[in-house]
């Protein structure tokens, strides 16, 4: 639950008034203009920045009455870039989604589990002896994923999962994180593609002026098509044959 | 690879490490200019006795720990700043601690209390410059690796220009001896003072090791590490504080030598593993023996004379480095 969020740069207002509640099972689509402050909104939720004003609450309970390590076991976050010249395998990597579950000094084979299991999921376990900067674009934005997956939160925030990722790889992303949300976690994820948003997504949040400007179940997103014209005004909604809403350009 | 594998590896390294670096305390004490009879070392007769208990094994013990401490320095401020070039020099602490040095001699005081005058400048400009970068980077409440790097480039740049202004009128014998104490060398010292040190040293590395995985999590990044379970802000001010303790008393005994806390980093990386895990304690043990090992080649490359440790290191250093940064491919290259 978010509630009358605020958040600003110096004197730049990102976010004025963000209120929002979501819950287990559900799987948001975080959309929104570049700046409209949707990574903001993340990184409050996740508390890596503390809101100015308004309260974010999770599982019941004011995030900042969580220890970090109890938010890291709920919340797990995909950040939208990491430093790409990083020394790490991929296998290094995706184990300190870990770290916050365990005070060994090393990975139990639970963990060496947990690892393997969400490597193969996100299909980077050949990958997993490779150093990290060695890796593609998509290639890394699968390890990153995985990680998020191994954290096993309740919560996952993502920062444009598909970044980087071919097609195939995109919609298997989406996939995924449907399924994740069919088990009973919430999952957030940022895109500026809204065609995986309509096709994967149950709800459709628009940030705009710093505001939630639309919050849209996706079976309904065609009958009020105003939240279109905030990214464009060359964009119109068909449907598929299937008769799942479609956006076309003009 | 399974836990067992894992840990049977990093078993391995660990061990290695210490083997290098206890073989290093008992087989570099022996190296030097003259040589030094065993038997009448067991018999207790001069000078071989005394230049061996003295002076080997003090200095010896010395480049041992403050090397280890050195590395560890640097292992950690690459960790924090997620910069592989960064060194002990990088967060201005190494510049305060010279400035500090330079301070005393340029004045011509030598001694206080029987302990050098130099030891306590460089604590106190050491521990300056901690107090101003930590008042400087901190905003908001918050501390950021950027603020840090940038904070920590300004004040080096100070405390250097500080350096040459004190040389310039400190006259000729003075300017020889800040010179001199400038390039770094591990000199014979007094077990009180090593224990001490060692001790210091000893409990810093355990700070620094205990937070051995929120290291891993800060080197790929803050915002990566705060959501999973690191407090950002906090790690980073402990990191600051505890490498600039390491760096203030090793520099205090040995003069700034910087380059074993850039290179064994990057070598332990690049052979060992990343995992700072690993490679921390490994490279507490190899830079120890590193810098012992090129103390004790300086003792004997132009007998009688000595070249300083800093020196062997810089030469060897300066290439190394070079060679770095050829190897370096970046990521957006692959």
């Amino acid at each position: 639950m978010i509630d009358n969020v605020g958040f600003s740069y110096s004197e730049r207002a990102v976010l004025r008034s963000v209120t929002l509640s979501a819950g287990e099972g559900e799987f948001l689509a975080l959309l929104g203009t570049n700046g409209s402050g949707k990574s903001t909104l993340l990184d409050i939720v996740s508390a890596f920045r503390k809101a100015e004003k308004g309260s974010v609450t999770i599982a019941g309970r004011d995030q900042q009455l969580w220890s970090r390590r109890e938010m890291s076991q709920r919340v797990s976050h995909l950040p939208q870039s990491v430093h790409a010249d990083l020394p790490f395998t991929a296998e290094q990597l995706v184990a300190m989604g870990r770290y916050p579950h365990t005070d060994r000094w090393f990975e139990s084979d639970e963990d060496h589990r947990c690892i393997r299991q969400a490597m193969e999921r996100t299909r980077c376990w050949e990958q997993r002896d490779r150093v990290f900067g060695s890796l593609s674009g998509g290639e890394r934005q699968r390890v990153l994923l995985a990680a998020c997956l191994a954290q096993s939160a309740s919560i996952l925030l993502l920062d444009e999962p598909s970044t980087f990722l071919d097609i195939e790889q995109q919609l298997h992303c989406f996939t995924l994180l449907r399924e994740e949300a069919r088990t009973g976690k919430l999952c957030v994820a940022v895109t500026h593609d809204l065609n995986l948003a309509l096709t994967y997504c149950t709800r459709l949040i628009v940030l705009a002026e710093g505001v939630v400007a639309h919050d849209i179940p996706t079976p309904r997103a065609h009958e009020n098509q105003e939240w279109l014209a905030l990214f464009s005004s060359r964009l119109s909604m068909g449907s598929t044959p299937a008769g799942t809403p479609w956006i076309w350009y003009r | 690879m399974s836990s067992q594998q894992f840990s049977f590896a990093a078993r391995n390294s660990l061990t290695l490490a210490v083997a290098v670096f206890v073989v290093a305390a008992v087989v570099l004490p022996w190296v030097g200019a003259g040589p030094i009879s065993l038997a009448r070392v067991l018999r207790h007769e001069a000078p071989d006795y005394e230049i061996l208990v003295q002076l080997r094994i003090s200095r010896t013990l010395l480049a041992l720990v403050a090397g280890g401490a050195l590395s560890l320095a640097g292992a950690l401020f690459q960790a924090m700043l997620r910069d592989a070039l960064a060194t002990p020099y990088t967060l201005g602490i190494s510049a305060g601690a010279s400035l500090g040095a330079v301070a005393v001699i340029a004045a011509g005081w030598e001694s206080f209390l029987g302990i050098p005058v130099t030891w306590l400048g460089a604590l106190a400009g050491a521990f300056g410059v901690l107090a101003l970068v930590i008042g400087g980077a901190f905003r908001r409440r918050q501390i950021s690796a950027f603020s840090l790097l940038l904070t920590g480039i300004a004040i080096n740049s100070v405390c250097a220009a500080f350096i040459i202004i004190l040389s310039s009128f400190a006259g000729m014998s003075r300017s020889f001896s800040i010179a001199r104490w400038l390039i770094g060398s591990v000199d014979a010292t007094s077990y009180g003072s090593l224990g001490a040190f060692s001790v210091v040293v000893f409990l810093t590395a355990i700070v620094i090791l205990s937070q051995a995985r929120s290291w891993n999590l800060l080197a790929v990044g803050e915002r990566w590490a705060a959501s999973r379970g690191v407090s950002v802000g906090t790690l980073l001010g402990t990191g600051y504080v505890a490498g600039s303790v390491l760096v203030a008393g090793a520099i205090a005994l040995t003069g700034p030598i910087g380059f074993v806390g850039l290179i064994v980093p990057h070598l332990v990386r690049s052979r060992v593993s990343p995992d700072h895990r690993v490679l921390m304690p490994c490279v507490f043990f190899y830079g120890g023996a590193l810098l012992a090992f090129c103390d004790a080649l300086g003792r004997i490359v132009l007998p009688p004379a000595e070249i300083p440790a800093g020196a062997v290191l810089a030469i060897i250093g300066g290439p190394y480095l070079v060679w770095v940064i050829r190897q370096r491919v970046p990521a957006e290259e692959v």
